[in-house]
C-alpha cells in the first residue's frame, strides 16, 4: 500500500509573547492508502497543530519547517493558490462540532455543491446529483428530501455525516478528522466511527483521526501515533500498541480511561507543560512514574524492539500484556438508611405561549420517575442526550417545576415555601459540568467556598476562612488558592472548587451532573477518586448523571438507566453490567470503553 | 482620529524593533497605547469637566455684559473667543453654558441611571406575567425616538432646571432598563446563579452579590455613553429653544444664535460650542470603549 | 410564520395603542389644559372656559377621548387652531418631503456603510480598519446641529455652492429637478455622515464576527477562494443585523432629523414637530407622535418579517 500522507520532520512555530515558540517538534508520521492512522495526545499537544499544518490552515503567523509529502507534492512548497486547489479536491477535513463548522444561512445541498464546483466546475445539476449520492453513501435516511434541509434541522449524528459526505466530495486521497466525535452521544459517537471505518476500506482513502481519546479509535484504527507536549513518544501498529504500549505515557494514558467494571482508575499526576517552559530532555520525565535522572540529560531517540517505536530511555518490559485493573466487584443488595425517596415523579416544560399566555403542551421531558436513595449511597443515571436524566437532577434539586413527590428524610419538599423550602434545599447541593460556568468569574475563590457559610450566618470572618482552608484541603488543594479568581485555576482544580462549596452547605445528598465530561481524561480519575473517598468520610449520598456509563459503573452503587424520560431498567451496578434485561441498556454498555479488547 | 493610530503604532515598532528589549519607555508606551482610548476619554472628560464647573469661577468676566461697539469680533486679546452680535464676551458665554449644560445633564444621567437598572433588574428577576407586563409599559415608551418624546413634553411643561433634569432623566432610562432586563434574564439561568440559590440565596442577594458583579462593565459602558446622550439630547432641545431658556445660555442656544447671523460667517461663534458638545459626546464615547477595550468579554 | 406575523401584529397594535392614549391623557392633564397653552398671553379665566367650551375641551376627558378615537377612525386627525387648517392635511404635506428626504439619505447611508464595514471587517486590526474604526468613533460623537452648521458655513457660506435653506429655489418660475437635488445634498450629508458612523460599526463587527466562525474554516477546507467566502457566506449572515439596525433606525433617523430639518429649513415632518412644538400647538403634536409611533412599530416589524425571511432558523421558533 502506498503512502497518501508522508509529513517529515515537521516543526511549527507560534509567535507568543514577542517569541516564536514551537508548538510541534520534529514530526514524522505516514498515512497509507485504505489505513486509519490514529493521531493521539491531550489538548496543547500539538495534534490539531499538526493536522491544520497539512491544510495549510494555520494562521499566518505560523511558521512551518520540514516536509509535507501528499503524493508526489510538498505540500509546504505551495502557494496559496495552489494550495487552494489541493483542499476539498486531494485532502478532505471534518471538524468537530458540526452544528458550528456548516453554515446556517445556507442549505446542506449548497454546502455541499459547492465543494463539487469549486473544483470540479460543472453544471449545478451535477453538482446537486452528486451530493444526493453522498448523502446516501453517508448514511442519511431519505437523502433527496434533505437535500434543501437546513443544518439545524439535522440532529448531531446526520450534520456529522453531512459534514463527512461534504469532505468526500471530490474522493480526495486522504482525510483528515479532527475530534469528529467529541461531543456526541456514545452509540452516534459509534457509528460515525464505524461510517469513517467503512469509508476507508472502500474508498481505499488514508484517513488521519486526530483525537484526545483513545476508547474512540481502540477498534477501528490500524496505525497509532501518541504526542505529548509537541513531540512524538510512541507510534507504530495498533494491535501492538494497544497490546503492548511501550511508553510510560502511553500506558497512563490507556490506564486513564474508565473502562466498565474497572476497579481503579489510574491518574496522571502534574500538568502538560506550557510550550515555553518545556523540559530538555524527555518531556514526560516530570510526570513519569518511571522517571530515571538520564531521562532529563537529552530528549530520548527512539527505540523499536516490538511493534511499535517509542520515544524512551527505559521502555516498558514486552513481556506482559497489559491488563487494566482488576474488574470491580461492587457488593449487591447493601443496605442503606433511607434518605431520599421520589414518586411519580414527571417534568414538563412549557411550550411557547400563545397570544393570553395559554401554554402548548410538550410531551413530558421526565414520566413515572420513581426510585430511593439511602444514605452514603451512588445512584448513577445513564442516559444520552435528551434522555431527561439532566431534568431528573433539577427536579430533585427543586431548581424546575415538577409533578409529583420528592422527600427527603420523610418530608416532602411540595408544600415547603420561601424560608423552609430553602432550608431544605439546602440539604441538596449541586456539581455542575462546567466549574467555570459554575462560579462567578468576578469573586474570588476564598468567597466562593465561604458563600453557604455565609448564607447561613452566624459565623465571624475568621471561623469562616479557617472553614475554607479546611475545605481546601479535604479537596487537595492548597489554601493560597483562596485569593485567585476562577480565571486562573485549571478545569480540574475549578471541579474540586465547586465541590468543595458544595460541602461547604453540609449537604447529606450531592448531585453531580456530568462533573467529569468537561475533563481531561486525566484529570477526571483524580476527581472521580476524590469524590469515593469524600462518600466514605461522611456518609455521603449521590446521584451521579451521566452519559458515560463507564464512570458511571466505577461509582455507582445502582444504577438508573434513562431513555425518552422514562426509567427503562435500575439495578445493582454489578448485576445490570452482568446481565442487562433491556436491550437499550444493553446497547449502551457496548458503546462504552470495555476492560478486554475485541 | 490620528491620537488612537498613531500610538500604537509607535510602541509596535519599539516592541519588534530589537526584539522586546524591554525599555522602560518602551513598556511605558506600550501601557498607554493599550489604553490610550481609555486615557484619552478620561482626558478629555476631565477637561470637559474643568470647563464646566471650573473655570466659570476662574474667569471673572460679566457674560451677560454688553459691549455695543465691541459686537462681533473676531477673537482677540481682549476677548480671547471674541464676541456675539451684542458684543459679549464669547469665552464668558461658553463657560457660563457649560456650566449650565452640565448642572442638567449630569444629574439627569445619574437620575436615569438608577431608575434604568433598578427597573431592570426588577424585571428581569420578577415572575414571568410581572416581566411581561413592565416591559409593555416600557415598550410603549421606547416606541419613540427619544428626541421627540424630549420635544414633545418640552412643549408641555414650564421649562427650569429641575424640569429638565427630570424630563431628561425620564427619557433615556428606558433603554438601559430594557438592557438591564436582558442581562438580568441572561445571567440569572447561569449556572453560578443556580449553584446560590440551592445554598439557599435569595432573589435580593443574587442580585446584590452576583447579577450586579457580572453587569457591571456593561452597566459602567453604558453609564458613561448615557452622559453624553444626555448633553446631547440638552444640546439639542436647547438649540431648538425647549431647552435651558434665556436669558441663561447654553452650548445649544449659542450655536443656534449663532446660526441664525450664520451669513456673517461667525466662525469664532459656531466652533467652540460645537466643539465643546462635540468634546463631550467623544469623552464619553472614548471612556466607554476604553472601558470595554480593557474588560473584554471576561463574564 | 403566519402566526409570528399576526402576533407581531397585534402586539404592535397595542402598543401604539396605549402609546397614543399616554399621550393623549397627557396633553389633556396639563395645568390649564390645551387651551391655556393656545391662547397665551391672552388666556383669562373667561376666555379660557369659552375656548374650552367651543373647542369640546370641558366634556369629561374619557368622552373626548372616545370623539377623538371616533374622529381618527374617520380619518381626522384634529384641526389646529394656530395654523388654522386640518391636522391631516398639514401632515400630508410636509410627510412628502420628508419622504424624500430620508429615503435618500437611507439609501445612500446603507451603500456607504456596507461598503465601509466590509473594509473594516476585512482588514479587522490592520491600519485600514483602525482608521475607519476612529473615523466612526469620530462622527458618531458630532451633534447633529454642528454638522449641519459646519456644513452650512463652509459650503453655502465660504463657497457659496449650495443652498441652505428650503427644499427647492423659490425664485425660480416653476422648481426644477437639479433644484430640488441641490437642496438636498447638504441636508441628506448631514445625516448620512451621522448615520454611517454607527450603522458601518454594526456591519464591520459583524462581519468581523463572521469571518471567525467555524463555518468559514470549513469553506477554507473545501479550497474555497476568499472572495466566495465573503460573498457567499458572509454576507448573508452579517447582513442579518445590519436589517435589525435598519428597521430600528428606521424612526430614529427621525431624531437627526428634526434638528437637520430645522437647521436648513427644511419643510419637513420634523420641522413641523419643532414649531408645534414651540407654539404649543397639541393637534398637531398628538398626530405626528401617533405617526411616528406607527413608522417605528413599523419599521421594527419590517426588520422582524426581513429577519425571519433571511434566517432559515427564525421560522423554526
Amino acid at each position: 500500500m502506498s503512502a497518501v500522507l508522508d509529513i517529515k520532520n515537521l516543526s511549527v512555530s507560534l509567535p507568543r509573547g514577542g517569541r516564536n515558540v514551537a508548538i510541534l517538534d520534529g514530526l514524522n508520521l505516514t498515512v497509507k492508502a485504505g489505513e486509519m492512522l490514529a493521531l493521539v495526545g491531550e489538548s496543547g499537544s500539538g495534534k490539531t497543530i499538526a493536522s491544520l499544518s497539512v491544510m495549510g490552515l494555520l494562521p499566518k503567523k505560523a511558521k512551518r519547517e520540514g516536509e509535507i509529502w501528499l503524493g508526489e507534492t510538498n505540500l509546504l512548497t505551495l502557494q496559496e493558490p495552489a494550495m487552494r486547489r489541493v483542499r476539498g479536491r486531494d485532502v478532505g477535513m471534518v471538524f468537530q462540532n458540526p452544528l458550528a463548522a456548516l453554515n446556517p444561512s445556507r442549505t446542506v445541498a449548497s454546502q455541499i455543491q459547492e465543494a463539487w464546483l469549486v473544483h470540479k466546475g460543472g453544471s449545478t445539476r451535477a453538482a446537486r446529483a452528486r451530493a444526493l449520492e453522498l448523502l446516501g453513501e453517508v448514511g442519511i435516511p431519505d437523502p433527496a428530501k434533505r437535500l434543501d434541509d437546513y443544518p439545524h434541522q439535522f440532529s448531531g449524528g446526520m450534520r456529522q455525516r453531512v459534514m463527512i459526505a461534504m469532505a468526500l466530495a471530490c474522493s480526495p486521497k486522504l482525510l483528515i478528522a479532527d475530534e469528529p466525535t467529541t461531543g456526541l452521544d456514545p452509540l452516534i459517537a459509534r457509528q460515525i466511527m464505524a461510517l469513517i471505518a467503512r469509508l476507508r476500506r472502500e474508498l481505499d482513502m488514508g484517513v488521519l483521526f486526530v483525537t484526545h481519546d483513545l476508547s474512540v479509535v481502540e477498534e477501528h484504527a490500524d496505525a497509532v501515533h501518541v504526542l505529548y507536549a509537541g513531540k512524538s513518544v510512541e507510534w507504530g501498529a495498533a494491535k501492538a500498541f494497544f497490546d503492548h504500549p511501550r511508553h510510560p505515557y502511553s500506558e497512563a494514558l490507556l490506564g486513564s480511561v474508565a473502562r466498565v467494571g474497572q476497579a481503579r482508575l489510574q491518574n496522571i499526576p502534574g500538568n502538560l507543560p506550557e510550550p515555553e517552559t518545556r523540559p530538555p530532555g524527555c518531556r514526560f520525565a516530570p510526570r513519569c512514574a518511571y522517571h530515571q535522572p538520564q531521562c532529563d540529560a537529552a530528549y530520548p531517540p527512539a527505540l523499536r524492539d516490538g511493534g511499535t517505536a517509542a520515544a524512551c530511555l527505559f521502555p516498558l518490559p514486552l513481556t506482559d500484556r497489559i491488563t487494566y485493573a482488576e474488574t470491580l466487584e461492587k457488593p449487591t443488595g447493601r443496605n442503606f438508611a433511607s434518605q431520599l425517596e421520589v414518586r411519580d415523579l414527571q417534568v414538563r416544560y412549557a411550550g411557547n405561549s400563545g397570544w393570553f399566555g395559554g401554554k402548548t403542551k410538550l410531551p413530558p421531558s421526565l414520566s413515572e420517575i420513581a426510585f430511593s436513595l439511602g444514605r452514603g449511597e451512588c445512584l448513577g443515571v445513564v442516559g444520552e442526550s435528551g434522555s431527561g436524566k439532566s431534568t431528573l437532577g433539577r427536579a430533585v434539586l427543586q431548581m424546575i417545576p415538577y409533578e409529583g413527590h420528592v422527600l427527603l428524610n420523610g418530608e416532602d419538599f411540595s408544600p415547603l415555601r420561601g424560608a423552609a423550602k430553602r432550608t431544605q434545599r439546602r440539604r441538596i447541593q449541586v456539581v455542575f459540568q462546567d466549574p467555570r460556568e459554575s462560579m462567578n468569574p468576578r469573586i474570588k475563590i476564598g468567597d466562593i467556598i465561604a458563600e453557604p457559610l455565609r448564607l447561613k450566618r452566624g459565623i465571624s470572618r475568621a471561623e469562616e476562612r479557617r472553614q475554607v482552608e479546611t475545605l481546601l484541603g479535604r479537596v487537595g488543594l492548597n489554601k493560597e488558592m483562596a485569593a485567585l479568581l476562577p480565571g486562573g485555576v485549571s478545569g480540574g482544580q475549578a471541579q474540586r472548587i465547586a465541590i468543595a462549596r458544595a460541602l461547604a452547605a453540609e449537604p447529606e445528598l450531592i448531585v453531580l451532573d456530568e462533573p467529569t465530561s468537561s475533563l481531561d481524561v486525566s484529570t477526571q480519575a483524580m476527581l472521580l477518586n476524590l469524590l469515593k473517598d469524600l462518600a466514605l468520610e461522611q456518609a455521603l449520598s449521590y446521584i451521579l448523571i451521566s452519559h458515560d456509563f463507564a464512570v458511571v459503573s466505577y461509582m455507582a452503587d445502582r444504577i438508573a438507566v434513562l431513555n425518552a424520560g422514562r426509567i427503562v431498567e435500575m439495578n445493582d451496578t454489578a448485576k445490570l453490567i452482568r446481565a442487562p434485561q433491556h436491550s437499550y441498556t444493553a446497547a449502551l454498555i457496548g458503546a462504552a470503553p470495555q476492560l478486554h479488547r475485541l | 482620529m490620528a491620537f488612537s493610530t498613531r500610538v500604537p503604532a509607535m510602541s509596535e515598532q519599539i516592541a519588534t524593533a530589537g526584539g522586546m528589549a524591554a525599555a522602560p519607555f518602551a513598556r511605558w508606551l506600550g501601557w498607554i497605547s493599550q489604553r490610550s482610548t481609555l486615557v484619552t476619554g478620561l482626558v478629555i472628560s476631565g477637561l470637559i469637566l474643568f470647563i464646566g464647573f471650573a473655570a466659570p469661577f476662574l474667569y471673572h468676566v460679566d457674560p451677560y455684559a454688553i459691549h455695543p461697539a465691541h459686537a462681533l469680533e473676531a477673537p482677540s486679546w481682549a476677548f480671547p473667543f471674541g464676541t456675539d452680535e451684542l458684543g459679549r464676551d464669547e469665552l464668558a458665554l461658553l463657560l457660563s453654558g457649560g456650566f449650565a449644560t452640565l448642572v442638567v445633564a449630569l444629574p439627569a444621567a445619574i437620575l436615569a441611571f438608577v431608575v434604568g437598572v433598578t427597573y431592570g433588574l426588577a424585571s428581569g428577576l420578577a415572575p414571568a406575567w410581572v416581566d411581561r407586563l413592565m416591559m409593555r409599559l416600557l415598550d410603549a415608551v421606547l416606541a419613540l425616538p427619544s428626541l421627540i418624546i424630549l420635544i414633545f413634553f418640552a412643549s408641555l411643561v414650564t421649562l427650569n432646571n429641575t424640569s429638565l433634569i427630570l424630563l431628561l432623566g425620564f427619557i433615556s432610562w428606558p433603554g438601559l432598563a430594557r438592557l438591564v432586563r436582558n442581562e438580568t434574564l441572561a445571567q440569572r439561568g447561569r449556572d453560578f446563579v443556580l449553584a446560590a440559590e440551592q445554598m439557599g440565596a435569595g432573589r435580593v442577594y443574587v442580585a446584590r452579590v452576583h447579577l450586579l458583579r457580572v453587569m457591571a462593565p456593561v452597566l459602567v459602558v453604558n453609564g458613561t455613553f448615557m452622559v453624553g446622550d444626555s448633553v446631547f439630547a440638552l444640546s439639542a432641545l436647547s438649540f431648538l429653544g425647549l431647552g435651558v431658556q434665556p436669558p441663561q445660555v447654553s452650548w445649544g442656544s449659542l450655536l443656534e444664535s449663532a446660526l441664525d447671523i450664520i451669513a456673517l460667517d461667525p466662525w469664532w461663534l459656531i466652533l467652540p460650542p460645537g466643539l465643546l458638545v462635540f468634546g463631550s459626546l467623544l469623552a464619553a464615547s472614548l471612556t466607554g470603549q476604553g472601558l470595554l477595550q480593557r474588560w473584554g468579554n471576561n463574564r | 410564520m403566519i402566526k409570528m406575523v399576526t402576533t407581531r401584529l397585534a402586539s404592535s397594535t397595542l402598543t401604539i395603542f396605549i402609546l397614543v392614549t399616554m399621550v393623549f391623557f397627557m396633553v389633556h392633564l396639563t395645568p390649564g389644559g390645551p387651551a391655556y397653552s393656545i391662547l397665551g398671553q391672552k388666556a383669562t379665566a373667561a376666555s379660557v372656559a369659552n375656548l374650552n367650551a367651543r373647542l369640546g375641551l370641558d366634556q369629561p376627558l374619557l368622552k373626548q377621548y372616545g370623539i377623538w378615537w371616533w374622529h381618527l377612525a374617520q380619518g381626522q386627525l384634529g384641526y389646529s387652531y394656530l395654523l388654522n387648517r386640518p391636522v391631516g392635511q398639514l401632515l400630508w404635506q410636509y410627510e412628502l418631503n420628508t419622504l424624500v428626504f430620508y429615503t435618500v439619505s437611507i439609501v445612500v447611508s446603507t451603500v456607504l456603510s456596507i461598503l465601509l464595514g466590509l473594509v473594516q471587517g476585512v482588514y479587522f486590526g490592520r491600519w485600514p480598519a483602525k482608521i475607519i474604526g476612529g473615523l466612526q468613533l469620530g462622527f458618531y460623537a458630532l451633534p447633529a446641529f454642528f454638522v449641519a452648521a459646519m456644513l452650512v458655513l463652509w459650503f453655502s457660506v465660504d463657497l457659496p455652492w449650495l443652498p441652505a435653506s428650503g427644499i427647492t429655489n423659490l425664485r425660480l418660475p416653476s422648481p426644477t429637478i437639479a433644484s430640488y437635488a441641490a437642496h438636498l445634498v447638504l441636508p441628506v450629508t448631514t445625516i448620512t455622515l451621522l448615520t454611517v458612523s454607527s450603522l458601518s460599526r454594526y456591519f464591520g463587527e459583524a462581519v468581523h464576527e463572521e469571518l471567525a466562525k467555524d463555518y468559514v474554516r470549513t469553506a477554507r477546507a473545501k479550497g474555497v477562494s476568499f472572495p466566495a467566502i465573503l460573498f457567499g457566506h458572509v454576507l448573508r449572515n452579517a447582513l442579518r443585523p445590519l436589517v435589525t439596525i435598519l428597521g430600528l433606525s428606521f424612526p430614529y433617523i427621525f431624531t437627526g432629523g428634526v434638528i437637520v430639518e430645522s437647521v436648513f429649513n427644511y419643510p419637513g415632518l420634523g420641522w413641523l414637530m419643532w414649531r408645534s412644538a414651540l407654539s404649543q400647538d397639541y393637534p398637531i403634536l398628538i398626530a405626528i407622535v401617533l405617526i411616528i409611533g406607527i413608522l417605528t412599530v413599523l419599521g421594527n416589524l419590517l426588520a422582524d418579517l426581513v429577519n425571519g425571511l433571511l434566517d432559515p432558523r427564525a421560522s423554526y421558533e
